[in-house]
């Protein structure tokens, strides 16, 4: 059984952002969302990184204690733009009851929040006559915290994929909620990933030389995508939620259809656990076009990892070269908001699928001076009003994992 | 320490920490409030600040027959009597 699967429905909670309204705004006027790094009283101080992709917008969220004893603040990021698709889905209680609904979500750590509060209680409690974790902490911290928050909160009775792959964490969700319908396992996914403000994934970035520093006094600056002048990545926090369904059902019930998952890749580079690798990435980004039985020239436009670190950039480069040519327009949609970790795959999903619906491409953001080695691509270097039929959302994690999802827009889906 | 001032002190924890609404002393505690067992482990923890010492395993799995906050305050009232003999 092989089954077609459509998005109907999306929401993220962006350092640039959180409706789609501002999003596009943000997109279409060149806004960033990297702001100075805030002090959490733990490692700020022995940072050199001074930026931080910020959600710095307050947000209404109402849930009730019931709800929120066993959530730390990444799932309150889920359980929201979880609670936003299955609104704006129009799904019944019944089936979101039913077990035909499945969930497939995840972070990079769960919370580190909570659990840096047990590791103070730890640390505090040795003089302490009580023994003071809470009974939520767990519950609160665990990796798969935001998957199981989400289905206490609504009800759902269906699979849970809690995947944890650190970047690849919500591209993967996706990649595995569309094929869990694809095959006939269930018949609709929530699917996405949520990262909370964490100075701790800052900090292992710092370590590895990994992060942006040049630019802590300007921060909208960095990080710069492809660019001659780029340092390195800029952490940032955010949610992201995107409802799959069979096509045929969602036909009948008249969903609206924003896009369809046509193909998924994913594998892993079998080595160095951080190093990005060429042959791993290309053989990734070949192995959707398979699953979608497509050719390189049918995609339109690339969303490309693009963290600005100073080989994957070249690397990611390489392989696109080598599987597209310098074909489809490409954007590394990071320079918007930083690297959201385990939510970068689903929130640039959602931003392909507005801007595939508006009919534009969003410019890589600070790409004055490409590198030359970046050179042979087709880069979005402005505001570039096209329409998109197909585009690729590509992801790379450390671990050597690797994937790349294929979306058609949604107009050309319904038709 | 008084049962009423037991009283005040239970009732203050279950509506500022568990955020109950107009509590009664015979509510049942899960079908009117909402309350599982997660949140009777996590007030378990606030009875043991209460009475200032650890309660042990046997004594915190008797909690788990409570059933209304009447019952809560006969819970401590016994294990500070059994303590006392």
């Amino acid at each position: 059984m092989k089954r077609r699967v459509v998005i109907t429905a999306c929401s993220a909670i962006t350092p640039i952002g959180y409706d789609k309204k501002n999003i596009i705004e943000s997109l279409r006027q060149g806004k960033s969302g990297v702001k100075p790094l805030r002090d959490d009283g733990l490692l700020t101080k022995h940072i050199h990184s001074r930026v931080f992709g910020t959600v710095d917008y307050p947000i209404e969220y109402g849930f009730k204690r019931q709800y929120r004893k066993t959530m730390g603040p990444v799932a309150f990021y889920a359980c929201q733009v979880a609670k936003d698709v299955l609104q704006s889905s129009g799904l019944s209680r019944d089936f979101i009851t039913s077990g035909r609904l499945g969930v497939a979500f995840g972070s990079t750590h769960g919370s580190p929040t909570v659990q840096r509060d047990i590791y103070k209680t730890f640390f505090n409690d040795l003089d302490s006559k009580f023994s003071s974790i809470g009974a939520v902490d767990y519950l609160r911290s665990m990796v798969h915290t935001t998957a199981v928050n989400i289905t206490r909160m609504f009800g759902i009775t269906g699979r849970v994929i809690a995947s944890s792959t650190a970047c690849t964490t919500s591209s993967q969700s996706i990649g595995f909620g569309y094929e869990t319908i694809k095959y006939g396992m269930q018949d609709a996914m929530i699917c996405g990933g949520a990262d909370e403000y964490d100075t701790t994934t800052v900090a292992v970035f710092d370590n590895l030389l990994a992060c942006s520093v040049d630019y802590n006094h300007k921060p909208h600056c960095t990080p710069r995508p492809f660019d001659a002048g780029r340092d390195g990545l800029v952490v940032g926090e955010g949610g992201g939620a995107v409802l799959l369904e069979e096509y045929e059902s969602a036909k009948r019930r008249g969903a609206s259809i924003l896009g369809e998952i046509i193909g998924f890749g994913c594998n892993n580079n079998g080595g160095d656990m951080i190093l990005p690798n060429l042959d791993g990435i290309t053989a990734t980004l070949r192995l959707a076009l398979e699953s979608a039985r497509i050719s390189p020239d049918d995609v339109d436009f690339i969303s490309a990892h693009a963290t600005a670190t100073k080989m994957g950039d070249v690397i990611e480069s390489q392989a696109i070269a080598s599987v597209y040519g310098d074909g489809p327009l490409v954007t590394g949609l990071k320079s918007y908001m930083g690297h959201t970790m385990g939510t970068c795959g689903v929130i640039e999903l959602i931003l392909t699928l507005y801007m595939m619906e508006q009919g534009f491409i969003a410019p890589t953001l600070n790409l004055d001076n490409v590198d030359e080695r970046c050179s042979m691509l087709r880069h979005t270097c402005k505001l570039t009003e096209t329409d998109t039929r197909i585009a690729a959302i590509q992801n790379f994690a450390f671990g050597g994992v690797n994937t790349c999802l294929l979306i058609k827009n949604g107009k050309e889906a319904d038709s | 320490m008084t049962r009423d001032e037991l009283k005040d002190k239970i009732l203050t924890i279950l509506t500022e920490d568990f955020e109950f609404e107009h509590p009664g002393l015979n509510d049942n505690l899960r079908d009117d409030h909402g309350f599982d067992s997660i949140d009777a482990i996590e007030l378990l923890g606030k009875i043991e600040v209460i009475l200032d010492f650890s309660l042990t395993r046997d004594e915190k799995e008797k909690a788990m027959e409570i059933r209304t906050i009447n019952n809560i305050l006969d819970y401590i009232e016994g294990i500070v009597n059994s303590r006392n003999k």
